[in-house]
């Protein structure tokens, strides 16, 4: 393919223009889904930081979590019957400091597990969040809705829930700011969970999606990511086919002369995988560069586990349109070419 | 002996309902080590024997036998792998790759021909085929800083590298001035000895004509002398 890095090498130019707007539309769907990612860590991180599992909920609860309450005597035989289950609940809430300053937080609850915290009546754990807002181990909060105070005991790395730090309280405190005994959801962990006739059960994705707001929130910024996949995918196609349009005359002589179609593919493909490896190579650089300097407050969360499947559909998407453009180079005569002279 | 022979070949036109008959069947037998040259006035059917023969074209009717071998009834993908290894193409313009040097335009069509070369055989061979065309010196260069006579030294070198049997120029100093000509002429007559290839041109210049071991006068799709 030494035709294909020749001709690049010649025409730096125009293969450099295409290079940086596929650098650019790859930078910026990279810093997206590290914003999709990191406000998915803002809003749910409490539940995607679970193991592989099922969640179950009350089957009146018509698949909404808030609704949900699990009837006491199931719960306890569930628990009976699968030792690593657990109970938990959710409620959104606020705990004021000893300068009466309110937190916006998520209160969880959960019975006895090594997935939760384990916190002692008057105790509360919180998101390490929370420490640049003041607090600090020893504090004491308070609740209007609680009779007693909470002294914080620790802290725990990103823990949140809808947006909002997590608090996790003793079940017995819970109840009493809540005013109900029930839990609202169960979950065992594993890959082979049982089937409880009784509850609706939902696996880890579904239960996210069964978070208000969460599914919005993420399809919203997917469709952006999705779209500009598209649109580098279009600009090959766009590009390419411009290219082999300059260059019927060029492709014909080399079909004349004896050179397989597929040849000519081959040097359309390694022109694009070249230019993809190199935009996309500077673009990933780039994003990680960014998750250090982004903006304090910026919920940015990139991983190599998005950033690698993602540019595995750069360069399918780019291949694809790449073939695309590439269908005219079959249609291409010789003798047309030859007749048209010098390229 | 004849390695290709034009056996009542025809070659026919539709443009809708109205068809033109280009080829009314034509005969030819083409020999080694000589230069034929077809000549006649515009539409004689001349530069379309020499892309039918070359298999850039199919013949409506009759038989093209290459080495005993009906092109005529080969695939797509056979006449390309004969155009590639068999055949040497010189046309009106040089037709070279802009982006490519002298010599790497010889390595690509080495690499189509896919010659069994090792590295310093496709180099000896480039060597000695710009020697041939002398243009040893500007092995380096782009077509672009190339002169016209020169590029056509470079599209006969391309032609010849992989050592084809049969070498088609379709009018090959139709854009040189007549010093050029002359040159390019000189050249191809040169190497059809040397190199004993079967070389069919087509040409309008009669001055190119002695250069020629023999000439062919197409009319209206015919051979009339």
């Amino acid at each position: 393919m030494k035709i294909a890095w020749k001709e690049m090498k010649k025409s730096k130019a125009k293969f450099l223009i295409l290079g940086s707007i596929i650098f650019l539309v790859s930078l910026l769907t990279f810093i997206i889904s590290g914003l999709a990612n990191g406000l998915s860590q803002d809003n749910a991180a409490l539940i995607k930081d679970l193991p592989t599992g099922e969640f179950y909920l009350n089957k009146d609860a018509n698949q909404t979590y808030n609704l949900s309450k699990i009837d006491e005597g199931m719960q306890k035989q569930i628990l009976i019957d699968y030792p690593n289950a657990t109970a938990f609940s959710v409620q959104m809430g606020f705990v004021n400091d000893a300068e009466d300053k309110q937190h916006s937080i998520a209160f969880v609850t959960s019975t006895e597990s090594q997935l939760f915290p384990t916190v002692k009546e008057g105790e509360i754990i919180l998101d390490s969040s929370l420490k640049e807002e003041g607090l600090e181990v020893g504090d004491v909060l308070t609740n209007n809705q609680f009779s007693g105070e909470f002294v914080v005991t620790g802290f725990v790395d990103q823990q949140k829930y809808s947006h909002a730090p997590v608090a996790f309280i003793n079940m017995t405190n819970y109840q009493e700011i809540y005013r109900v005994m029930e839990m609202q959801a169960i979950f065992i962990p594993g890959k082979e969970t049982p089937t409880l006739s009784a509850l609706d059960s939902f696996s880890n994705k579904e239960f996210l999606n069964a978070i208000p707001s969460y599914s919005a929130e993420q399809m919203s910024l997917n469709m952006i990511v999705w779209f500009l996949v598209i649109i580098s995918g279009m600009l090959f196609a766009i590009f390419f086919y411009m290219m082999n349009v300059q260059k019927i005359g060029l492709y014909g002589i080399l079909k004349a002369i004896g050179m397989k179609t597929m040849s000519l593919f081959k040097m359309i493909w390694y022109q694009m995988m070249i230019i993809t490896l190199i935009s996309l190579a500077l673009s990933i650089a780039l994003s990680q560069v960014f998750s250090f300097v982004a903006p304090e407050g910026m919920p940015f969360h990139l991983t190599m586990e998005t950033v690698l499947p993602l540019s595995a559909v750069f360069i399918i998407v780019g291949f694809i349109g790449a073939t695309i453009s590439g269908f005219q180079i079959k249609k291409i005569e010789p003798l047309q070419a030859i007749q048209q002279g010098e390229m | 002996m004849a390695t290709f022979t034009i056996d009542e070949v025809k070659k026919t036109f539709s443009n809708g309902e109205i068809e033109e008959e280009i080829l009314k069947g034509v005969n030819l037998k083409l020999k080694e080590g000589e230069i034929t040259a077809l000549v006649g006035p515009s539409g004689s059917g001349k530069s379309t024997i020499l892309t039918i023969a070359a298999g850039l074209q199919r013949a409506s009717g009759g038989e093209i036998l290459f080495e005993g071998k009906d092109m005529t009834k080969m695939s797509q993908e056979e006449i390309r792998q004969i155009r590639a290894t068999d055949f040497g193409f010189v046309f009106q313009s040089s037709h070279l790759v802009p982006f490519l040097t002298v010599e790497e335009q010889l390595q690509l069509m080495l690499d189509v021909a896919e010659t069994k070369f090792n590295k310093k055989e496709q180099s000896k061979a480039i060597e000695e085929i710009l020697e041939l065309v002398d243009m040893n010196h500007r092995k380096d260069a782009y077509p672009s800083s190339l002169s016209g006579g020169e590029r056509q030294r470079v599209a006969i070198a391309r032609a010849i590298i992989h050592r084809p049997k049969v070498l088609f120029a379709d009018e090959p100093t139709a854009s040189l001035d007549t010093k050029r000509s002359k040159g390019v002429m000189e050249l191809l007559q040169e190497l059809t000895r040397t190199l004993n290839l079967t070389t069919l041109m087509v040409t309008h210049d009669e001055e190119m004509l002695p250069y020629a071991d023999r000439i062919i006068t197409m009319r209206d799709g015919y051979i009339v002398e």
